[in-house]
């Protein structure tokens, strides 16, 4: 069953709601794990892991440190020096937090590395999203991976030119701008070319488009996606009555 | 009645000071060929996408004249009265296939056939009629067989003629094609021209713009020579040729006449009334670049940084692209390689500046090894020229890019800024000191670069298919820029398919054949 | 093929559309700051895991809308030329940003390409380039995603300093981004807070935990936070952007109309060129 991308988003978008307003642990770990699980499924779980690594990773440390050692409001302290205290609801503010914004990234990664953009941009377009964010939106995503080989290629022919990068920082970041505005002044002369081929093909008009590439949409997904928002909508709504009183300071 | 009409007073782009087209006028027949002929920077490009709307009154620059499209006329003042063309609607009229055939795709669509539907989709046009078009101008183009293939995946050729389909599916009146023979091999150049061919029977004019007189252009039944932005000659092809406005205007001949033959100065020449510090005796001379049983495959190659990969020792796999090429550069000679696309003569140009390492062999410059020397310290003994010159230059005038790094090689600021000034009279940029190096022509940019190269004085100069993209003052430069180079005592190496400009050019021609150097 | 006019009406008479678009600019804009001050209103004074997590679902709600409405009122009104760099300001902002994470330092970096756009095409289009940028970063990075409204409103800034001249000399360029650093900052610290319950990297993690240690709240020792490492990325980033659309050709800069229109950048206009 090909799965439509509108599905796969609102899935991900609502597990990740629903994690956020069910404020557990527990779920936000469970729900971290089935995402790994799919990505295996997927065959994108070396890249989704290694991604998420990269960005997890700063971000947990940070909030042990911060959350461990300092929390003024804690009682339970289970260790001191000095200003640092550890305290058991730091530890658990943290663990919580960390929990679930790992959830949500687990989730969003997989839903970003198993997409197929060109699905994607035709689902957008058919439910009436400007074409020029789908036009931003894939361009952006083809242009990323080509940057490395870019950057390679420029940093060879200034090399040739007599620049030699030595292994420190500083003269690392003095190439950098040798090899920026060759970088820049590429990608804006061959964009503005872009521009007049693309007005030159009506991108520019105002007015319907149809679109060439059809996707099917079975009626179970609609289902399934309509579900998938509703119960995102009542974890919200539940999170907010649950948390309003007590969050209005009196 | 012509199907299209030109008539440009005067345009300037925003930003510019002078005008980038004079007193020009252009008009078109269906059903005819019409060329326009010039060197790089003469305004071939720009009245060409004047007349198609990629380049509009108000939007691109302040343009006085006047463009009609059958019987409806616009007149253009300069002024913010003047009519807003629409482009998508004068597209569906005239259309332009640009010389980087990859620049009229939207890029953002995955299958050729897509992305010929691409225009289609703007202006709305119902399902199975797209798709009955895209078949049909897939038919017209030979692009049936590649219509699910992925556009950044197309050969030059088939590149070009999936461009020429996108600017061909509205069937529009007119068609301006811009070099659309450029780096296009034999087999390419044949199918564009049949595709010529055929458009031209279907009652569509056609536009060429070149800096050849090649085969195509002299099918043209009306030729327009441009020289700095106004139109120096116009008429019959016949007629034009006769007397030396081509030649004036830096456009090509093809034929028996390509490039002035220059004389070389022999390896051990030393011109009158110089010493070449150094030179001795030919037989005696330190060669200047030696390659020595050269081995490399891209297979086998570890990193993208080209750390070698060391096999086991005396063996190579049968999939190297190089296999045992030994060269021996003298001073003051100049060595030619030719080949065909894919037999690996960039590869072996970029061992001689260390970019590449070998996984055989080794390579010397003057006389010394340069395993494990950085490229960048290698580049002062070394100067490659790319073939995309734009990647190399980085700063904000011509000036200073050949300047660049000069004063630490000449010693003084003084002889920094001579030896700048005088690399760029050798290669004819001094007028365009102050210019910005991505406002040159293209041609001018190639010769810039090879002013970098020759600023630095390196013993050895690489220069990779310097001749593609040159009109014919650049090549001049080119000729007499390389054989100074060579009278100073400098190895010259070139690489180019263009074989009879390595004869005239070269003391020694070589070819690169199943990964080994032979002579010819 | 219908057959289309070949000329385009003149560029008064699209008043139609115009105040459909003010509208949801305007609500765009209200939705942003009533979401701040409701959050700065309601921060809870315990903090927990409950409380927090209302107020993560109220902020990132809020900003997204208001960063959704903007996008919409702004992105079918922007010309192609302004369009198509956008994926490469979009490339700038990520492959810098993800850089300076990796890095540690107290700086983010990721607003180059916006600040760009901005500088050559006008305040809409920087923010239009910073929610985009937020969107399609978070392809790759998800938890850029929440900070879309703070991005947009660096780009407006950045435009609006543009209009009013301030890239006509290198050394007003980073007091502008000094000024839309502290907004920024600010604005962006209770996403930090309320859905990240602190920061993504070690070095600001190491500064909102100094003011912890002095027993401030969490919002309160994220926005001190912010105030210190905003405003001095900001100066950098709009002179990096500064430096970057100088080294650009004039005949590419003047393109936009923008920048002919307000002289953003320095240099002699030429009047209209003998014939």
């Amino acid at each position: 069953m090909r799965l439509h991308p509108l599905t796969t988003l609102t899935a991900a978008c609502s597990a990740a709601v629903v994690t956020t307003a069910a404020a557990s642990w527990p779920l936000s770990v469970a729900v971290a794990l089935a995402a790994v699980l799919l990505a295996a499924r997927a065959g994108v779980a070396a890249r989704v892991l290694g991604a998420a690594g990269i960005i997890l990773a700063p971000l947990v440390l940070s909030l042990l440190v911060l959350h461990g050692l300092f929390f003024p409001e804690g009682q339970t302290v289970l260790a001191q020096w000095g200003p640092a205290r550890i305290t058991a609801e730091g530890l658990d503010f943290a663990l919580e937090l960390g929990s679930r914004t790992a959830a949500s990234v687990l989730l969003l990664l997989l839903f970003s590395f198993t997409v197929s953009v060109p699905d994607l941009v035709t689902a957008l377009a058919a439910r009436g999203v400007p074409p020029q964010f789908s036009f931003v939106l894939a361009s952006t995503l083809t242009l990323v991976p080509a940057m490395a080989g870019r950057l390679e290629k420029i940093r060879r022919a200034q090399e040739a030119r007599g620049l030699v990068v030595e292994r420190g920082l500083l003269s690392r970041l003095a190439a950098a701008r040798l090899q920026a505005v060759p970088l820049v002044l590429g990608l804006v002369e061959d964009a503005g070319a872009r521009a007049q081929a693309l007005d030159a093909r009506g991108f520019g008009t105002p007015g319907p488009r149809t679109s060439y590439r059809q996707l099917q949409d079975p009626p179970a997904q609609r289902i399934l996606r309509a579900a998938a928002l509703l119960l995102a909508a009542a974890a919200v709504v539940l999170r907010l009555v649950t948390a309003w009183p007590a969050a209005v300071p009196a | 009645m012509s199907a299209a009409a030109a008539r440009i007073d005067s345009f300037s782009f925003h930003g510019d000071a002078g005008a980038a087209l004079r007193n020009v006028q252009l008009s078109v027949r269906p059903g005819t060929l019409t060329a326009v002929l010039g060197g790089s920077g003469s305004g071939k490009t720009t009245l060409g996408k004047l007349l198609a709307g990629w380049l509009r009154a108000g939007h691109s620059g302040v343009l006085h004249g006047s463009l009609a499209l059958g019987a409806e006329v616009l007149e253009f003042r300069g002024g913010s009265g003047d009519p807003r063309i629409n482009p998508a609607a004068w597209s569906g009229r005239v259309g332009y296939v640009p010389q980087d055939a990859g620049a009229i795709l939207s890029s953002v669509r995955s299958t050729v056939a897509e992305e010929l539907a691409f225009g289609l989709e703007n202006r709305g046009v119902a399902r199975p009629e797209m798709i009955r078009q895209v078949a049909r101008i897939a038919e017209q183009t030979g692009l049936s067989a590649l219509l699910d293939r992925d556009p950044a995946q197309l050969s030059g050729g088939e590149l070009r003629r999936l461009a020429v389909a996108c600017a061909v599916i509205v069937e529009p009146q007119v068609l301006v094609l811009d070099e659309p023979l450029a780096s296009l091999d034999a087999e390419g150049a044949g199918e564009l021209r049949a595709l010529v061919d055929g458009l031209l029977d279907a009652g569509t004019a056609v536009v060429l713009l070149s800096q050849a007189a090649d085969a195509l252009a002299r099918n043209a039944g009306h030729w327009i020579i441009l020289d700095g932005g106004t139109a120096v000659a116009e008429g019959p092809p016949a007629d034009v040729e006769k007397g030396a406005v081509l030649r004036d205007a830096g456009v090509l001949a093809e034929g028996p006449d390509t490039g002035t033959p220059v004389r070389l100065p022999t390896a051990a020449a030393v011109a009158p009334g110089s010493v070449v510090p150094g030179s001795v005796a030919p037989a005696a001379a330190v060669p200047v670049l030696e390659l020595r049983g050269i081995g490399f495959g891209y297979a086998a190659a570890k990193t993208p940084t080209g750390r070698p990969a060391k096999g086991p020792a005396g063996s190579l796999p049968a999939s190297d692209l190089l296999r045992g090429v030994d060269l021996t550069v003298l001073p003051g000679e100049i060595v030619a390689i030719t080949g065909t696309n894919g037999t690996g003569k960039s590869t072996l140009l970029r061992h001689f500046n260390g970019l590449l390492r070998p996984q055989a062999g080794e390579v010397l410059v003057e006389g010394r090894s340069i395993a494990g020397i950085r490229t960048g310290r290698i580049a002062a003994s070394v100067g490659l020229l790319f073939q995309q010159p734009r990647d190399q230059l980085f700063e904000r005038t011509v000036l200073r890019e050949v300047g660049f790094g000069l004063r630490r090689l000449a010693g003084s600021p003084e002889a920094a800024a001579g030896r700048a000034q005088e690399a760029l009279a050798a290669v004819g940029l001094s007028d365009a000191a102050q210019a910005h190096p991505a406002e040159l022509a293209s041609s001018r940019q190639r010769l810039l670069a090879l002013a970098t190269v020759l600023a630095r004085r390196p013993a050895v100069i690489a220069l990779d298919e310097p001749t593609v993209g040159l009109d014919r003052h650049g090549i001049e430069r080119l000729q007499h820029a390389t054989a100074a180079a060579a009278a100073r005592g400098a190895g010259v190496v070139l690489v180019t398919h263009d074989l009879a400009y390595a004869r005239t050019n070269a003391h020694r021609v070589l070819a690169l054949d199943g990964g080994s150097l032979r002579e010819l | 093929m219908s057959q289309q006019p070949l000329t385009l009406p003149d560029a008064g008479s699209r008043a139609g559309a115009a105040p459909r678009r003010r509208m949801l600019e305007i609500a765009g804009a209200a939705a942003i700051a009533a979401t701040y001050v409701f959050l700065v209103l309601t921060q809870p004074v315990e903090i927990a895991n409950g409380p927090a997590s209302f107020s993560a679902l109220v902020a990132l709600g809020g900003f997204l809308l208001g960063a959704v409405l903007l996008l919409a009122a702004v992105l079918p009104v922007l010309p192609t030329s302004t369009l198509v760099l956008m994926p490469v300001a979009i490339v700038l902002n990520v492959v810098l940003g993800q850089l300076m994470g990796s890095t540690g330092l107290p700086f983010y970096l990721d607003a180059i390409g916006t600040v760009l756009i901005a500088v050559l095409a006008g305040p809409a289009a920087g923010a239009a380039t910073g929610v985009l940028g937020s969107i399609v970063w978070s392809f790759f990075n998800p938890t850029v995603l929440p900070f879309a409204a703070g991005a947009a409103l660096i780009g407006f800034l950045a435009g609006l300093a543009a209009r009013a001249g301030l890239f006509r000399r290198f050394y007003f360029a980073p007091v502008a981004g000094f000024l839309t650093g502290i907004l920024a900052g600010v604005v962006s610290a209770p996403i930090a807070a309320f859905v990240f319950g602190g920061t993504a990297g070690l070095g600001t993690g190491a500064i909102v935990s100094a003011f912890r240690a002095m027993g401030d709240t969490l919002l309160a020792a994220i926005t001190k936070q912010a105030l210190i490492s905003d405003p001095m990325d900001k100066a950098i980033v709009f002179t990096i952007a500064a430096l970057l659309a100088y080294a650009l050709p004039r005949r590419t800069t003047f393109q936009f109309a923008f920048v002919r229109r307000f002289r953003v950048l320095a240099g002699k206009v030429p009047s209209d060129p003998a014939a």
